[in-house]
């Protein structure tokens, strides 16, 4: 069961998890109608998932991404069309570029570059992209809790 | 556009964690022209820094803040209150902006948080080259609007150096063409040829940077 709708990504409570916390940005033409909502949330074995959905993965901005994980989110996760089914061309190419500089920009500051990921798929179930968060959960789980959480 | 480019983040982070709160400003001119410290900029390396400061155990409270420009007064006055509540500011403008707000803002430490390098045009999206050395003595008019000071591995004025490679490229950088092949294509294209003949002397380097610190008085304009 999903919860849709607005989820309040400030709001802490709404993480209790002891699970890696794993933020999934997903392209709106990446998913399967059924998976389609604005933002949902939930806990499976293994991850605790906030998934918010983006009009193209090319609207994923550098510092979105650094104030999830500012903001305390173990990992985030993009999923993009594949190359050549990006509605709007090359905007899945973008986001990739900018996923690896944002790992680059990690790796400088000390922070597993494993902690941030894309994956280009179409037409994913909501069972799916959990399992592409469980996957990214499991690749950031040596690396420990996120250090902005410590000392909360 | 004044180009520059982030200083290295360890060094930034050093500079920081002995502070208590920190002013991260960014300019919208032309550090944001090239991707280095514009609002987008700031927003993307204020919360690094944090993260980073975190991780080393460092308390530093960064606040941030971009102005339209950092070289005119009016806009840097914009920061006055928020001024007063930091202990440091860090400015990813220019090196003029960067010395803009340490005079206002004077006893405040101010850090550059990029390194200012050169004058240069976007040729495309992510790719920035020279344009201009900002030489005081221009002669584009002359080498039909390339400029050797700026784009000749040796800044040389009266044609190429020889060592042209066969693509046309520069011997010192095989990644940059050759602007004295460029010239001289251009001013055959346009039969003009003959016009390179003419020898220009030794530059006069007085009225750049070369020639001391420069102070321009426009007394039409002073009120």
């Amino acid at each position: 069961m999903f919860a849709f709708g607005k989820a309040d990504m400030s709001d802490k409570s709404q993480w209790p998890s002891q699970n890696p916390e794993v933020v999934v940005l997903y392209c709106q033409h990446g998913l399967c109608d059924e998976a389609k909502g604005s933002a949902w949330y939930q806990e499976s074995k293994g991850v605790f998932v906030r998934a918010v959905m983006m009009p193209c993965s090319s609207k994923i901005e550098v510092s979105y991404i650094l104030n999830i994980l500012e903001s305390g989110a173990d990992a985030v996760e993009v999923v993009a069309c594949p190359e050549k089914s990006c509605k709007y061309l090359v905007g899945s190419l973008r986001a990739e570029k900018r996923i690896e500089y944002i790992r680059g920009l990690l790796e400088k500051i000390g922070y597993a570059p494993e902690r941030v990921g894309i994956n280009r798929k179409l037409s994913q179930s909501p069972e799916q992209l959990i399992n592409l968060a469980r996957a990214r959960a499991d690749a950031v789980r040596p690396f420990g809790v996120n250090p902005m959480k410590k000392g909360e | 556009m004044i180009f520059a480019e982030w200083k290295p983040l360890d060094e930034l982070i050093d500079k920081l964690k002995i502070h208590k709160k920190v002013l991260l400003v960014g300019c919208a001119t032309c550090v944001a022209e090239c991707a280095a410290g514009g609002e987008k900029e700031v927003e993307t390396l204020a919360p690094l820094l944090r993260m980073a400061l975190k991780k080393q155990g460092h308390c530093v409270e960064i606040i941030t803040a971009t102005l339209e420009k950092q070289c005119e007064w009016e806009f840097v006055e914009q920061l006055a209150q928020q001024a007063t509540e930091v202990d440091a500011i860090m400015s990813i403008a220019c090196g003029i902006g960067v010395q803009a707000l340490a005079e206002r803002f004077d006893p405040i430490t101010v850090y550059p948080g990029v390194n200012t390098s050169a004058l240069t045009i976007r040729e495309e999206a992510g790719l920035w080259a020279a344009r201009c050395a900002a030489c005081g003595d221009c002669i584009l008019g002359e080498t039909f609007g390339y400029c050797p000071v700026a784009r000749c591995a040796k800044s040389l004025l009266n044609g190429p150096c020889g060592g042209t490679r066969k693509d046309g490229k520069c011997e010192v950088n095989e990644e940059v063409d050759c602007i004295w092949n460029l010239i001289v294509e251009r001013a055959d294209e346009r039969g003009r040829l003959e016009s390179l003949s003419k020898i220009k002397k030794a530059k006069d380097w007085s009225n750049s940077g070369h020639g001391g610190p420069k102070r321009v008085i426009r007394e039409d304009l002073r009120q």
